[in-house]
């Protein structure tokens, strides 16, 4: 039976449509992460799932119980809000302790929760202080302590992390994952930023404009994205894209204007219905690099000169912006690799993982099984 | 499973609305109902009591015939453009001053604010032994040696009004000044710094920068002080009584007189329904630039 | 830099004395009553308003308390002052609680309708009230509350309930949203999240409200001749009636000493809570739509 299950919600705000039919279905103990553009539903889908919205048409069922129409406090849900949103005439035991006292849990249970979750966080010595006298990182804790203390079925994060800088949130993005895999909770968790969702997430839900786009692993989303807007908006820089013609099964020809440039293909990448006809390539900057001995024999890898126009060191490697016949790339080189701005310059195609999308639908071209 | 709400789920859903329920009935009843009853009344020819005789015009027809009604007009627009546009410049000018850190601001902010904690009655009652001929500023001026001296506007008919502004400029002008003050304290500090950088002086920046962006606090400041001038009744009961005659008379004390003293509910009636015009003739535009600039954004 | 120094100063010395002019100005009358009040009468009439008493004496004061004539009765203006702390208390106690679940429901359970309720209301605060008075006479006449104090109580509130509910629906919104999400996932309802939650977080709003409403009703007028009886005058009328009441001559010290003890009640007030107020307009307790 699955923890959570919206089954194709719909959600109008008058005459727009702000959740166009969404089907999602997670396991229990499960981490699922929301992420998409602003304005592509997730909030509202949060809210929806929280009973804080209502549904326009659709059923959200949470451990096989239908709660489309129940109020939150009957949906035995927890949610973390990116302001924090604590109580500020309670002190941190009032906070994590007030959910309690409103279902009229014993007073000793209450405390003992309390002492619980202080102590899973880390917090016992803030615990007779205000919210007002807290730091960023700390608020971020009550409010998870007051969303674990009820021990819900599942837990909404609405984007906790944003309202921090950006040290604190690689150490907060931690700790929320060591207490997933502690207390082995189902979670569903709303951001923007990709790499959140990344690190995470045991699948992803991306969202563009109130519906669905893809629903997968991290991995699968980043080898495989569904179409164009999920190969562009996952993955830091962004895939480069390319418009091609495919030759052959086995070549692509990139042309522009007078100029071409041919790249191999793989034998199983493409079905064979899309011979002559013109695709769009996708590759990722990590397979752009620059010309590597032990890669060379290979069939699926070419060497291109291309010109260097902007380079920025980032430490492990230093990604070079470079261009052939107007288009621009992002490669990634070693930080040894000597680039000259403006200049020609040798770098190694890997088409081992390029994918390809259908240039009027968008969705990515299915590899040959 | 369990489409249907429990009862007291639907019943905690419409408390708002249930709890809004009875100020919404006061509202539509008290409000607006109440202004419909006197309009209504308007057109007929009650006098001690209501009587639902419907004369159309003939209450305004009267009203506009009356001299006392052209007086207490004439009053009321004398008075409401001076006491309106002295408030607005003693308010802005102590303002700005007061803005120039000066040591006892608070102590000196208490004091031009506090004429708002007084009741009309009280500030028309002090102002009438000021403005005494006998007892107040023109006996005080003589007696230091101006022996000819006059300040009897409180007992001439033609300056009588003047006293009056005089009076509620006194009691209201503080409250403007705080607005002011507000926000002043509110402008975008980096706007002035780069004005200064620009090499900007401080009247300009004043002139060019700082009055401008106060023009949402003048547009508030200027419905509140109309706000207060068409309803002044109690400073004219108090300073004047109407007098000398009825060369005081503002439109709230003739609407008073008519309908409860002289027993004349319609004309009574009728002069209110002007009132509520001449507030709606400067609260409707306001209201439509305010929102055609909300609009806008 | 040392001559515009000097002109700086200069400058410094005007402002400074402007504004200590003007501060004289705004104390003059106040200082002028308080002063005479504590003449007699013949003292003032033959002398000069602004010139020291020379025997100060509080016997005007104790008059203008416990035996001044108001028209009928000549009890002073004290059964007068305890009828207007009658009338505001009650009056500023329910309109301040009306507000305050007005501004909830508005600010945080909105429904469909319920801005426009708002717009009527903030519109109602405008209206003259001349153009109400006849009707609401008639009204406590049905209702048989005309002349009692109950009657003016139910006035006040009415017409008090339409800026008390501005005032904390101005400021509720300022409160952040999720706060009240929140506690709607903690299993909060309606009264339990105003009780707990907003509530103690709206004393700035309620010294604000209740400083404009006791001001506003103590200092009323209008509302006061027109709809309380001759037992139950407040005290701002009675004063109307004493200064008007000449029975072998004014009696200035009298009648200032009355004037004084009448505005008391609002100018401690003031001293004591104004700040606060003053704060709270910033705020913008007083913005409007």
């Amino acid at each position: 039976m699955a923890a959570l299950t919206i089954d194709n919600v719909k959600k109008s705000f008058g005459t727009t449509q702000v959740l166009k039919g969404i089907n999602i279905a997670i396991e229990k103990g499960e981490f699922l992460v929301l992420i998409g553009p602003s304005g592509c539903g997730k909030s509202t889908m949060m809210n929806s799932i929280a009973g804080l919205e209502t549904v326009t048409e659709g059923r959200i069922l949470i451990g096989g119980v239908d709660v489309t129409h129940a109020s939150p406090k009957d949906r035995d849900i927890a949610m973390v809000f990116q302001s924090y949103a604590l109580y500020p005439n309670m002190t941190v035991r009032g906070n994590i302790s007030f959910g309690l006292e409103v279902r009229k849990v014993a007073k000793d249970e209450r405390e003992r929760q309390v002492a619980k979750v202080a102590k899973l966080l880390q917090i016992e010595h803030l615990l007779d202080r205000k919210p007002a006298q807290l730091s960023g990182g700390q608020r971020q804790r009550v409010a998870m302590g007051r969303a674990i203390a009820r021990e819900p079925k599942i837990y909404l994060f609405d984007e906790p992390l944003s309202n921090l800088d950006a040290k604190l949130r690689v150490e907060m993005r931690a700790e929320i994952k060591k207490l997933h895999q502690r207390l082995g909770t189902t979670i569903v968790y709303v951001t923007h930023d990709q790499v959140e969702a990344m690190t995470l997430a045991d699948r992803i839900a991306v969202m563009k404009d109130g519906a669905l786009q893809q629903l997968d692993t991290p991995q699968h989303i980043y080898d495989r994205p569904a179409n164009l807007f999920v190969a562009g908006f996952m993955g830091s820089p962004p895939m480069n894209f390319i418009k091609v013609k495919i030759e052959s099964s086995q070549v692509l020809k990139i042309e522009v204007k007078d100029q071409y440039y041919q790249l191999p293909l793989m034998t199983d990448q493409l079905d064979a219905q899309y011979i002559g006809r013109e695709v769009i390539l996708g590759i990722r900057s990590e397979m752009i690099t620059e010309p590597l001995a032990h890669k060379q024999a290979l069939p699926y890898v070419k060497t291109l000169s291309l010109t260097a126009i902007m380079t920025e060191a980032m430490g492990p490697d230093t990604m070079v912006l470079a261009e052939f016949a107007g288009i621009e790339l992002n490669c990634r080189v070693n930080p040894n690799y000597k680039v000259v701005l403006n200049q020609p310059c040798e770098f190694m195609f890997d088409m081992s993982k390029a994918v390809f999308f259908d240039i009027e639908t968008k969705q990515i071209i299915e590899q040959v099984s | 499973m369990a489409n249907r709400r429990p009862f007291t789920d639907i019943l905690a859903d419409n408390l708002p609305k249930l709890i809004l329920a009875p100020s919404f009935l006061i509202v539509m009843i008290c409000f607006y109902g109440y202004i419909l009853w006197t309009v209504a009344l308007s057109f007929t020819k009650s006098r001690m009591l209501p009587k639902w005789e419907f004369v159309g015009f003939d209450q305004y027809v009267k009203l506009l015939n009356n001299d006392r009604w052209g007086v207490a007009s004439e009053n009321l627009v004398v008075f409401g453009g001076l006491f309106i546009l002295i408030c607005l410049t003693i308010g802005i000018t102590l303002a700005i001053l007061l803005d120039q850190k000066i040591r006892q601001e608070g102590m000196l902010r208490t004091i031009y604010l506090y004429p708002m904690a007084i009741s009309f009655i009280v500030t028309g009652t002090a102002w009438k032994w000021l403005l005494n001929p006998s007892i107040g500023i023109q006996n005080i001026v003589r007696d230091w040696g101006y022996t000819d001296f006059t300040f009897d506007w409180l007992v001439n008919s033609e300056m009588v009004v003047f006293c009056l502004v005089i009076a509620a400029v006194w009691q209201s002008s503080g409250f403007v000044m705080a607005l002011f003050l507000a926000g002043l304290r509110g402008v975008d500090q980096e706007m002035i710094k780069a004005a200064q950088l620009d090499g900007a002086s401080l009247p300009t920046i004043y002139r060019r920068i700082i009055l401008p962006s106060l023009k949402p606090v003048f547009f508030s400041a200027f419905v509140i002080l109309s706000h207060i001038a068409i309803k002044s009744f109690d400073l004219v009961t108090a300073l004047t009584g109407g007098g000398p005659g009825y060369s005081s008379d503002f439109t709230s004390n003739f609407m008073y007189a008519h309908a409860f003293t002289r027993s004349q509910m319609g004309l009574g009636a009728a002069s209110g329904v002007m009132m509520l015009g001449g507030v709606l003739a400067i609260l409707i535009p306001y209201l439509y630039s305010e929102l055609r600039n909300k609009g806008a954004k | 830099m040392q001559r515009t120094s000097i002109l700086e100063k200069l400058l410094r010395l005007g402002l400074y004395l402007i504004l200590l002019i003007m501060a004289f100005i705004y104390l003059a009358p106040l200082l002028v009553m308080v002063l005479n009040s504590l003449k007699d009468v013949e003292e003032i009439r033959s002398g000069n308003l602004l010139a020291l008493p020379q025997n100060p004496s509080f016997a005007a004061w104790s008059k203008a308390w416990g035996s001044a004539c108001t028209g009928s009765t000549c009890e002073g203006i004290a059964p007068f002052f305890i009828n207007s702390f009658k009338i505001v208390i009650p009056a500023v106690i329910i309109s301040t609680l009306l507000g305050a679940l007005n501004g909830y429901v508005l600010a945080m359970w909105r429904f469909k309708g319920s801005e426009l309720f708002f717009a009527l209301l903030l519109f109602g605060c405008f209206i003259p009230f001349q153009v109400v008075l006849l009707p609401m006479a008639m009204t406590l006449g049905w209702l048989g509350l005309a002349s009692s104090a109950s009657g003016l109580i139910l006035v006040h509130v009415i017409y008090g309930m339409a800026f008390t509910t501005l005032f904390f629906r101005n400021y509720y919104v300022g409160l952040p949203k999720e706060l009240i999400s929140a506690a709607k996932i903690d299993g909060a309802g309606f009264f339990l999240i105003f009780w707990r939650i907003v509530l103690p977080l709206s004393p700035p709003i309620i010294v604000v409200t209740v400083i404009w409403q006791f001001t506003q009703i103590w200092n009323d007028f209008l509302f006061g001749v027109v709809f309380s009886g001759a037992d139950n005058l407040p005290v701002t009328v009675a004063l109307n009636n004493l200064v008007n009441t000449s029975l072998g001559g004014k009696e200035y010290n009298v009648d200032m000493a009355a004037a004084l003890l009448a505005a008391l009640p609002t100018i401690i007030v003031y001293v004591f809570a104004g700040k606060y107020f003053v704060r709270g307009l910033s705020a913008g307790a007083v913005k409007g739509a």
